[in-house]
């Protein structure tokens, strides 16, 4: 029963994973969508919530590997690729630029390591609009063949539960901690021998190729991506405000952020007067989080009820944290 | 040569922009060791002013940077009353949580452009604006000039407020040392409102004459800011005359980059992006913190 009262959650979500998997043999396409749309988001919340949110380095380029996985899938498909094969390489791929962009860029701290994130992402769209093989701005389409929603669909799904039982795992595992202490005090956590480094490398990487296999899932879903889609700064931006609005740092708190932004996505594409303003929301959603409870929907659930009763013992230096 | 000469004039021109558009940012990150994502917002916001107001009255782009200045002036002074005050103040350096408010007033800013003019892409036609001067052989916009007289003289005014008034002196001493500047009596706080109106205002300078040069949407700014940006850390993110050196490295870079190599135009953009992601890894000191290193070194020898 160990695991159990570690995740007293646990029955919950199974339940609750077990009806989105049958849920293709009741629900028609239009709510399918809507919960494929949800699945999505909760890939790209909870990934990027591992470096942003548990080791509290904020990037703001993370539509560069939705990019990178979705390229790679629709220019390995029109050269005659399965996509049992496209999503791991382009997995590998983001894999590879993570690194490459988080060997330099991880010697920043804080904002500025932020800064140089969303320098990335505008240098790779760019680049991306201005290249021959990418299709240049107006994009590439898949090949034409028949598409099989449901697998989409399953394959989002079964993405969406693996990251969450990913980072449930990592959490209670020291790579967890050590992303923890690194965003409580980086200093402290390196003397007390915590690899900074290379654990926020590992960090990035994992949620890199996540995202990856998820762009990937998205240019199949979509048939048709370009830069303006996939490699967009208002992706990146959706990408971030999910976890910051759920609750950074928490299990719980991107799938919150995801379950109501991809709510309000629904919302506000079936109304045109709200899709004008959904940039109001989004602002003011982080103004208001950031001026009055920067753990979000999470931190502001935990005042409200006081502590979580079934919250583990608190970690060293999460006292000072809470003063 | 002559080709030398007239790149390098261009690369002047843009310069003078370029350090416009820097100060207001490191006018703020000095006083409040905050990094204003919502300059971009409001760079925008008075490229439209400056639209609106030529539209409606008819009114000279750069003749309606007297009424623009002063208006962003004011609504930088309100946003800093109603928002940044709220924020806690870290000492150390810029907190996470100030970036990402920022970020959500940039949003907002963004959003109640589209609600007021749409998102088409607009742009501000002057009698002016196609019309060129011939100097040293080479062919300069009208617009170009007029934009480098503006920044050039609102950095001398800057300078001299900054060098010659007890309001600058305040402002250079908390961008100093905040806690000693308060024990001498400085009022941070006041000085922290008046920072960010006068970022503000230079913000909104840069985006009034950015208008005259470029066609713009509600979008428009991110790439500036990544410049100005860039251009601030070049200059070592306090010193004000490091922020001109800043401007103008960015500017010849970026001009001799187009004019000398085959960099496609489409990616001149990513040269400073590039460029900010290398200088805040390889020199975080900028360009000051490297004139002291080697300086040290060739001290040591």
């Amino acid at each position: 029963m160990g695991v159990l009262r570690r995740h007293p959650a646990l029955p919950l979500g199974l339940l609750f994973a077990a009806g989105l998997l049958l849920a293709p043999r009741f629900l028609e396409r239009g709510t399918l969508n809507d919960l494929w749309n949800m699945a999505f988001f909760v890939v790209l919340a909870s990934a990027w919530n591992l470096l942003g949110g548990f080791a509290g380095q904020v990037s703001l380029g993370y539509s560069a590997f939705v990019g990178i996985g979705a390229y790679t899938t629709v220019l390995l498909a029109n050269a005659g690729w399965s996509p049992a094969l496209t999503l791991p390489v382009g997995a590998a791929l983001a894999v590879a630029f993570s690194v490459a962009v988080g060997l330099p860029t991880f010697r920043l701290r804080g904002p500025y390591f932020t800064i140089a994130t969303i320098g990335v992402g505008e240098a790779v769209r760019v680049i991306a609009s201005g290249l021959e093989f990418t299709g240049g701005s107006s994009g590439v389409r898949m090949p034409a063949a028949a598409f099989d929603f449901t697998a989409n669909y399953y394959a989002m799904v079964a993405l969406a539960l693996a990251t969450l039982a990913l980072v449930a795992w990592l959490q209670q595992h020291a790579f967890g901690l050590s992303l923890e202490a690194i965003r409580q005090d980086i200093d402290a956590a390196e003397a007390l021998g915590v690899p900074s480094t290379q654990a926020k490398l590992r960090a990035h990487a994992i949620s890199a190729a996540l995202v990856s296999v998820a762009g990937g899932l998205f240019a199949t879903n979509f048939q048709y991506i370009s830069p303006g889609s996939v490699f967009d700064f208002k992706l990146s931006l959706t990408i971030v405000l999910m976890p910051i609005v759920g609750g950074m740092g928490t299990l719980t708190g991107p799938v919150l952020g995801a379950l109501l932004f991809s709510y309000l996505q629904i919302k506000l594409l079936a109304s045109p007067t709200l899709r004008d303003s959904y940039l109001f929301i989004y602002g003011g959603l982080l103004i208001l989080v950031m001026l009055f409870e920067p753990k979000g929907i999470v931190g502001l659930w935990e005042r409200l009820i006081g502590a979580r009763p079934w919250r583990r013992t608190p970690a060293v230096g999460e006292a000072r944290r809470a003063s | 040569m002559q080709k030398l000469v007239v790149v390098a004039l261009n690369s002047l021109l843009a310069a003078g922009l370029y350090a416009t558009m820097s100060y207001g940012l490191a006018v703020i990150y000095g006083v409040m060791r905050i990094i204003n994502l919502a300059h971009a917002g409001l760079m925008m916001l008075a490229a439209y002013a400056t639209y609106a107001l030529n539209d409606r009255f008819g009114l000279d782009p750069f003749v309606s940077l007297v009424v623009v200045a002063p208006a962003f002036f004011l609504i930088g002074m309100g946003l800093y009353a109603t928002l940044i005050r709220w924020l806690p103040r870290s000492s150390t350096g810029p907190s996470m949580q100030s970036l990402l408010l920022l970020f959500g007033v940039w949003l907002v800013l963004q959003n109640l452009a589209y609600a007021i003019w749409g998102g088409d892409t607009q742009s501000i036609l002057t009698p002016y604006t196609m019309q060129s001067v011939q100097v040293l052989g080479g062919r300069f916009g009208v617009p170009q000039i007029l934009v480098f007289g503006v920044s050039l003289l609102s950095l001398v005014v800057l300078t001299l407020v900054l060098r010659r008034t007890y309001l600058g002196k305040a402002i250079r001493a908390v961008t100093q040392n905040r806690d000693a500047a308060m024990l001498s009596g400085v009022n941070a706080g006041q000085i922290a409102a008046v920072a960010f109106g006068i970022g503000t205002a230079f913000a909104a300078m840069a985006g009034s004459m950015l208008s005259t040069l470029y066609a713009f949407t509600p979008d428009f700014g991110r790439s500036f800011l990544l410049k100005a940006f860039c251009i601030i850390v070049l200059g070592g993110m306090e010193s004000f005359t490091g922020v001109a050196l800043g401007a103008l490295v960015l500017a010849f870079i970026e001009n001799f980059a187009s004019a000398y190599t085959s960099i496609p135009v489409s990616f001149q953009d990513a040269i400073s992006f590039t460029l900010l992601v290398v200088v805040l890894v390889a020199a975080p000191g900028g360009l000051p913190g490297l004139w002291r290193m080697f300086d040290k070194r060739a001290v040591a020898r």
